[in-house]
């Protein structure tokens, strides 16, 4: 069986900055990636990021992922990107079993553990919503960034988060027409420079509104949307409908981070953090040492944040290993201060809420 | 109401604009950012040091327009899209604004373009003085347009004429 | 309309049907997971978990953070058997 000191499964922001961030003190690190492509989520984010300088703030998420790809190169042989290669199960002595190009299945044990997995977007209920047309919003975003495919001519975009209103830009600048941004919500939840973007397009944010049922025979052809009261139940009388053949659902993300709970880490259900998390140390160790944790298999949150956790779990999992860097603390403590100012404001107090409650 | 549509008041527009008189001098910018978020580009690139935030990157950002000097670096950026240049200097009926603009094909110089409002309303008529696109600007191009004065605080983007 | 609200795309499991089980008592999301197939497709429970378990918590009164999902157990997707036996097979030797 093949052994590694530290693997890092997925290569988003959080395991591209860990890994560069664990190498750099020492460590030698494989990291798995199930796509045929680094950067998880990054590659597909075309627009200019928000935070500060360390977070590549007003850079393109895509080209922050071959900034962090050529970072990996530097430490050469230390580390190591398998791609196409899935994690499937993780199991006691921290063995690692993995699905290499759907045709290989082998195991690994690894000294230590990186989980930084991500997240998978959330469905909706709503009659009809297995028609043909409907989409996860970051679905409708691989379509067109990574592929380069249309997924349509007209949307409805249901949600008005971050995602949601992005992708709806994302749609316009490919030349789509986005008819209208609901949330159930009273308030618009993304970042409001976000959704002004999308007002002066001419595009109407619908708070308060939520989709009803889809409308198709053999594929989407109308949505019918209507208002809810601040108990989120509809109001009958105030259908509307929408003549569509894409509808878009962004209604929010899940942390994935299965493999944590087979592995029997200890999980909790955090709202503020969108789902069942792994409960961590400040320095994103889970109860079982030497297994940490990054990015939103953590918990929710922006990518910039993601990158900030992705480098404190790389180097105190190095620093675990054997591998503490002479500027350890003081690396240890910028990093601690990034995510403090990136939780800090407003926007921040549910995260800050949900990791209260999910500290060792 | 701003947090609901996405549109900002009238009001609100107003508080970010700098006095008529600096306008009529000269080039600044306008910084239409209404939300406490983890972002400070603008700060950092602002060669004159005329944004500030602070050490609280949540903080929003503060234009000192006598320092501003108008020359639009923080135009692309801004990741929001949030900031603009005006520029009443160059003729008493006009105002200039450069906006940034990330929708292809790019409109070209002297081309007459329907000017929208922050609800993408048509309510003006605008021409493009010139359209910058340089790679420091990273994909977001910006462009120059000619607006009616009496449009100062309802113009904030344009649609080509089909 | 229930009956055309899908929750588990996996195993094409309706609203309609989700709601009858817990109407009939089946209150977790196991019972229900071994009664209509939820949770053992391809997405392991992904998609339907959250959906689900607002359902049984909007019924029963609970809240989704005091309700139980299911045991999480590998593999993650899904993986031909013939691979899983050539890599025993490997380790005998």
């Amino acid at each position: 069986m093949r052994e590694v000191e530290l693997l890092i499964i997925g290569s988003g922001p959080a395991g591209l900055c860990a890994a560069i961030s664990a190498a750099s003190s020492g460590a030698s690190v494989l990291i798995l990636e199930r796509s045929f492509k680094p950067g998880g989520q990054l590659i597909k984010q075309t627009h200019m990021f928000f935070g500060s300088e360390s977070q590549y703030a007003s850079y393109r998420g895509v080209d922050i992922a071959d900034i962090l790809i050529e970072k990996l190169g530097e430490y050469g042989e230390r580390i190591e990107l398998m791609l196409n290669a899935t994690a499937v199960g993780f199991y006691e002595d921290n063995v690692v079993t993995v699905l290499k190009d759907e045709k290989e299945y082998f195991k690994i044990k690894a000294r230590s553990v990186i989980c930084a997995t991500g997240a998978f977007e959330k469905s909706l209920a709503f009659p009809n919503n297995d028609l043909p047309g409907i989409y996860g919003a970051g679905a409708v975003q691989t379509l067109m960034n990574v592929y380069g495919i249309r997924p349509g001519n007209r949307v409805l975009m249901v949600g008005a988060g971050n995602i949601g209103v992005i992708v709806s830009y994302q749609l316009m600048q490919a030349g789509i027409e986005v008819a209208a941004v609901l949330d159930a919500a009273p308030r618009i939840g993304a970042y409001l420079v976000h959704a002004s973007k999308l007002a002066r397009m001419g595009v109407p944010i619908l708070t308060s509104h939520t989709v009803k049922e889809a409308i198709g025979k053999d594929c989407l052809e109308a949505a019918i949307v209507c208002e809810v009261d601040e108990r989120f139940d509809p109001i009958p009388g105030t259908e509307k409908r929408f003549d569509v053949d894409v509808l878009c659902i962004s209604v929010g993300l899940s942390p994935l981070n299965e493999l944590l709970a087979m592995r029997g880490v200890e999980m909790k259900y955090v709202p503020q953090l969108s789902g069942s998390v792994p409960m961590r140390s400040e320095s994103c160790e889970t109860c079982i040492p030497g297994i940490f944790v990054a990015g939103d298999a953590s918990g929710i949150e922006e990518a910039s944040s993601a990158m900030a956790e992705g480098y404190l779990a790389g180097l105190c999992a190095a620093a675990k290993l054997g591998h503490a860097s002479e500027d350890f603390e003081q690396r240890r403590s910028e990093y601690l201060k990034q995510l403090e100012d990136l939780r800090s404001g407003p926007v921040g107090e549910r995260i800050r809420a949900g990791m209260k409650i999910s500290q060792l | 109401m701003f947090e609901k549509t996405g549109v900002a008041t009238r009001e609100m527009v107003i508080t970010k604009f700098p006095p008529i008189e600096r306008i009529n001098k000269g080039p600044v910018a306008v910084v239409e950012c209404y939300q406490k978020i983890p972002c400070n580009p603008c700060q950092t690139a602002c060669p004159c040091g005329a944004i500030r935030i602070g050490e609280d990157i949540n903080e929003i950002p503060q234009r000192d327009e006598s320092l501003c000097t108008g020359c639009g670096i923080c135009v692309a950026k801004c990741p929001g899209l949030s900031i603009m240049i005006v520029d009443g200097s160059k003729s008493e009926k006009t105002v200039e604004f450069r906006i940034p603009y990330e929708f292809m094909p790019l409109p070209v110089a002297g081309e007459r373009v329907v000017g929208l409002d922050r609800a993408g309303k048509p309510v003006c008529e605008a021409t493009v003085k010139r359209v910058m696109n340089p790679p420091s600007f990273d994909r977001t191009p910006v462009i120059t347009l000619e607006v009616d004065r009496a449009y100062l605080y309802d113009f904030r983007n344009f649609r080509r004429e089909a | 309309m229930d009956e055309n609200t899908i929750i588990c795309r996996c195993s094409d499991v309706t609203l309609k049907e989700i709601r009858e089980l817990i109407s009939q008592g089946y209150v977790t999301y196991d019972e229900i997971k071994r009664l209509t197939r939820i949770g053992m497709g391809p997405c392991q429970g992904k998609t339907c978990g959250q959906l689900v378990l607002r359902e049984i918590a909007a019924a029963t009164g609970q809240s989704i953070a005091d309700l139980s999902f299911h045991n999480i157990r590998p593999p993650v997707v899904g993986v031909k058997l013939h691979l899983i036996a050539e890599e025993a097979e490997k380790h005998e030797d």
